[in-house]
């Protein structure tokens, strides 16, 4: 009988099978370097029929299989189990069709998130949903983690984007879901696949919606003396019937790293906070819309408001927010990036909150993030050498979680609970919410053979989750 | 009362349970309502049932009784008309927390006064929330709004099982743990009864402009409209064949060819260029939201027998062939360009508008749902038109959902 190995190489090939230590080494772990696990064997199929062939050749070797595209998930979703034979669609990467004039297009799942809207730029379309990681990610990993961006407010999420699916189930079947004309007969089946974090089966076709690129854009930069009134700025923004493409503030921390760093955008160094603004769409109403914001901003305190004169100085702007996480590297050897979501109308509050909590545990904490969607990223600076620095990370980020979700809030916004937050998931739901949420993984993979030990509590919830637990010690330092 | 009245009453309280002389539903004579005043007594009602291998037929304002396939058992109806009320109306937010039985107008009302539009606007005189999400009900602004499941945030929703559970929240983004909310709006209550919403709502538009219009024959009625569909202020952009010209006040009496109905809401500048842009290519006339009311109300309305109405989805690309099909045919249409919807009705020979409609979704590769169709037409038939290949997948989620058949049992696509 052959091995696993020599039968997924039956399948996919020789040189798309990997199963030697050091070809396996950077399949431990996705962006969260937490818990790392040597999968089995990683196999770059370039088909459905192959990953379906891939399925049941696991399946066969009673091996659990995990779905993984670029690996840029930030919760541990494409972490392998033990044994485990992760299924890189990263080869699946043809845009299959476009469909200008229905506004839509067929792709395999590897395309790259910003490939895509390269590719229908010519047709004045774009694919709306753009995660900060969209030069690197995946449009299947997007799928299964529900991404957002900044443009999210205006736009949606990727769930307002996915109109069809075509899913190898855990038993190897391969199933058409949902309709590219928006309106599919019977339950919602992608709407619950999107955003499953890879744990109903492997998405290999996705249809999506395009949309038309905006007639003009506005981006405006607010300087301000501290982030609680950025945050009482984006309130008022919201209040006035306005729906802003995108609201993103920095903190000061943010824009002193970005600027000592290459993605310098000429942001004051002692401002308190910065907020980006951008409107778009009906070039003759942007004017009045962006007097309504300048305005906003000004009364809130900022102490200066930019408005992009052309393309070359919006794109600065975003580049100081695009490239905020990168320039987090100078900070400290590692980076805990938080993700929550608030209502938005204590996002002044809970922003004192968090640096609150940030001070009293001596952590270095930072904040970019989706302020018009109340999405919260409070980053964590930290050496892990530093066992003592460690844990006050790990307890400033546990209560940080915990006072959002006790005014109104959740844990994770666009990263997802993967691994790394599933032992929180009880802050938010209880026994019921998840015995319901099992039930619709128990209708797709009923033997949790696909992508196991995400999502849901591995032991009773606890937060008293010590460094260790958490795997911060066994992670070598690049 | 019956006994098993009696024995509900015993267990749920006089208040949870009115009897009252037969309805009929289905075939199905119906003497008991359940009415739960709250969340605790709709689950302990639910697992009463379930553990009797009772099934019930769910109700919020009755609008979409007539929605569905048979129902292959009732014992009694659900009603959720007593759950009801505003929980909260966050205006900083733009949230709204309601209970389900709550009428979509009480809501709207509520939001309207706070600045703010609720993103619903399914036809049906007393349209509850609970309906209206259970059956994913769309209505002309459907365009304009999205579609239902966009502005549901969370759901509080008690299973068969008896459990009452949490999914979603009030947040604008979550992606803690699988977006349940998105399987329950559009279920039917076949997976668990909806006792109450987040929804999101939209700042009111400063400007709102009606336009209706003769489309001359010169003008190519589908590239038209959907090219005004794509304007960006455009909320209704609909092509109504004579017949529905007329029932819906438009004002305009053609005998062949369209009337188009176009609603523009945004800021003022954008809604004064599209509405220019328009101008400039038909004789516009100004109208007001009455004829935006009429068109949601004669898409509501059950068809008298033997006529029938149905909504059949396409591409925008294939809407001029499917339309050429069933304009042969004679029957009444309503077109929505921008979304590939035609809304088709007909008051005469059931059977050569069935095979008319069907024959029209299939040539244009899409899906059909019968609004409202003679009882007798309605039997062996899935209103739905559900592809046979996502059955499976739905009825293993029935199955682990309401495992004995108490939600509205065989009223579902699929005949779930
Ligand atoms: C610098 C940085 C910035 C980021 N910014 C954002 C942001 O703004 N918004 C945001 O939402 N996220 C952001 N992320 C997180 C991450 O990029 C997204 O979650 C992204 O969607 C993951 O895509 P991926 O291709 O890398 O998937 P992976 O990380 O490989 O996998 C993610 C999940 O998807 C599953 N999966 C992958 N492919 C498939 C498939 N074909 N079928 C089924 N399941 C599959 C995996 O099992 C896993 O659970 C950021 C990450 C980084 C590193």
């Amino acid at each position: 009988m052959p091995s696993l190995v020599e039968r997924l190489r039956s399948i996919v090939g020789d040189e798309a099978c990997l199963a030697r230590a050091e070809e396996l080494f950077v399949y431990e772990c996705d962006g969260l370097t937490l818990d790392p696990v040597r999968p089995s064997a990683v196999v770059l199929p370039r088909d459905t029929e192959q990953v379906a062939s891939v399925v049941r050749a696991c399946r066969e070797f009673g091996q659990p299989f995990v779905p993984r595209g670029a690996g840029t998930g930030l919760s541990g979703g494409a972490h392998p189990t033990p044994g485990a034979v992760i299924v890189e669609c990263s080869r699946m990467d043809r845009i299959l069709e476009v469909d200008a004039g229905n506004r839509i297009a067929r792709v395999q799942p590897g395309v790259v998130n910003a490939d895509l809207s390269v590719a229908v730029a010519t047709h004045g379309l774009f694919y709306a949903p753009d995660p900060s990681s969209q030069m690197a990610c995946t449009i299947g990993g997007n799928v299964a983690e529900n991404a957002g961006g900044p443009h999210t407010l205006k736009y949606g999420t990727t769930t307002n984007h996915v109109l069809a699916l075509e899913l190898v189930l855990p038993d190897g079947a391969v199933s058409r879901l949902g309709s590219a004309t928006g309106f599919a007969p019977g339950y919602d089946l992608v709407g619950a696949v999107v955003g499953s974090e890879g744990t109903l089966g492997i998405v290999t076709e996705v249809t999506v919606r395009l949309t038309p690129i905006p007639e003009g854009v506005e981006t405006l930069l607010g300087i301000f003396p501290d982030v609680v009134s950025a945050c009482r700025a984006v309130g008022r923004v919201i209040r006035s019937g306005l729906v802003p493409a995108a609201l993103e503030i920095l903190d000061q921390r943010t824009i002193r790293a970005v600027e000592d760093s290459v993605y310098a955008a000429g942001l004051p160094r002692d401002a308190g906070a910065v907020l980006v603004a951008e409107l778009d769409g009906a070039a003759c109403a942007l004017p009045a819309q962006v007097e309504k914001v300048r305005a906003i901003i000004g009364e809130e305190g900022a102490s200066e408001v930019r408005v992009a004169r052309d393309e070359q100085e919006r794109a600065l702007f975003w580049k100081a927010r695009k490239g905020a996480f990168g320039a987090m590297g100078r900070l400290a050897p590692d980076l805990y990036v938080h993700d929550a979501v608030v209502p938005r109308a204590v996002l002044p509050e809970i922003l004192a909150t968090v640096c609150e909590i940030g001070d009293r545990h001596g952590v270095t904490l930072s904040n970019v993030f989706h302020a018009g969607d109340g999405n919260l990223h409070p980053n964590i600076s930290f050496d892990r050498r530093d066992p003592d620095e460690l844990r006050r990370v790990i307890a400033a980020g546990t209560e940080i979680l915990e006072a959002c979700v006790r005014v109104g809030g959740v844990i994770t916004g666009e990263h997802g609970i993967g691994t790394e937050k599933r032992d929180f998931i009880g802050l938010v739901f209880n026994e019921a919410d998840l015995d319901a949420m099992k039930r619709v993984r128990d209708a797709f993979n009923p033997d949790g053979v696909c992508n196991p030990g995400k999502i849901f509590p591995t032991t009773r919830f606890c937060v008293e989750s010590n460094p260790k637990a958490r795997g911060y010690d066994r992670v070598p330092l690049a | 009362m019956s006994a098993l009245g009696e024995e509900l009453r015993e267990a749920l309280g006089a208040e949870s349970i009115v009897e009252h002389p037969p309805v009929e539903w289905d075939g199905h004579k119906l003497e008991l309502t359940f009415r739960p005043p709250d969340g605790d007594r709709l689950a302990k009602g639910l697992a009463l049932l379930s553990e009797r291998g009772l099934a019930a037929l769910v109700r919020g304002g009755g609008t979409r009784s007539h929605w569905g396939n048979r129902a292959e058992r009732a014992d009694l109806i659900l009603s959720t008309e007593a759950l009801t009320g505003i929980d909260t109306l966050d205006t900083e937010d733009g949230v709204v927390h309601v209970a389900a039985g709550t009428r979509l107008d009480e809501v709207r009302a509520a939001a309207n006064s706070g600045g703010w539009e609720l993103p619903l606007d399914p036809p049906g005189e007393g349209t509850t929330v609970g309906g209206a999400l259970s059956a994913a009900a769309i209505g002309p602004r459907r365009l304009g709004f999205g579609p239902p499941r966009d502005c549901v945030l969370g759901l509080e929703v008690a299973l068969a099982s008896g459990e009452r559970t949490r999914c979603g929240g009030r947040v604008m983004k979550n992606v803690t743990g699988y977006d349940l909310a998105k399987l329950y709006t559009g279920a039917f209550g076949t997976l668990g009864v909806i006792e109450r919403a987040w929804l999101r709502l939209r700042p009111l538009p400063a400007s709102l402009e009606v336009r209706v219009a003769e489309v001359p024959s010169s003008v190519d009625p589908f590239a038209l409209t959907l090219e005004l569909a794509r304007r960006t202020t455009t909320r209704v952009a609909a092509l109504v064949g004579p017949g529905p010209a007329e029932r819906i006040g438009s004002g305009c009496l053609i005998e062949e060819g369209w009337v188009l109905v176009a609603e523009f809401a945004g800021d003022s500048p954008a809604t004064e260029r599209d509405l220019e842009w328009l101008e400039g290519r038909v004789d516009a006339l100004p109208a007001d939201a009455d004829v935006v009311g009429g068109l949601r109300r004669i898409q509501g309305a059950p068809v008298a027998p033997p006529g029938l109405r149905a909504r059949i989805a396409v591409l925008p690309s294939a809407l001029p062939e499917t339309c050429a099909g069933l304009e042969a045919s004679d029957l009444e249409l309503v077109v929505h360009p921008g979304l590939g919807l035609v809304y088709v009705e007909s008051h005469a020979d059931l059977d050569g508008s069935l095979g008319a409609v069907d024959g029209a979704a299939a040539r244009g590769c899409g899906s059909a749902m019968y609004e409202s169709l003679p009882s007798q037409a309605r039997a062996g038939r899935d209103v739905f038109g559900a592809s046979p290949d996502v059955v499976p997948l739905m009825r293993a989620l029935k199955e682990r959902f309401d495992p004995t058949g108490t939600l509205n049992p065989g009223r579902f696509a699929g005949g779930l």
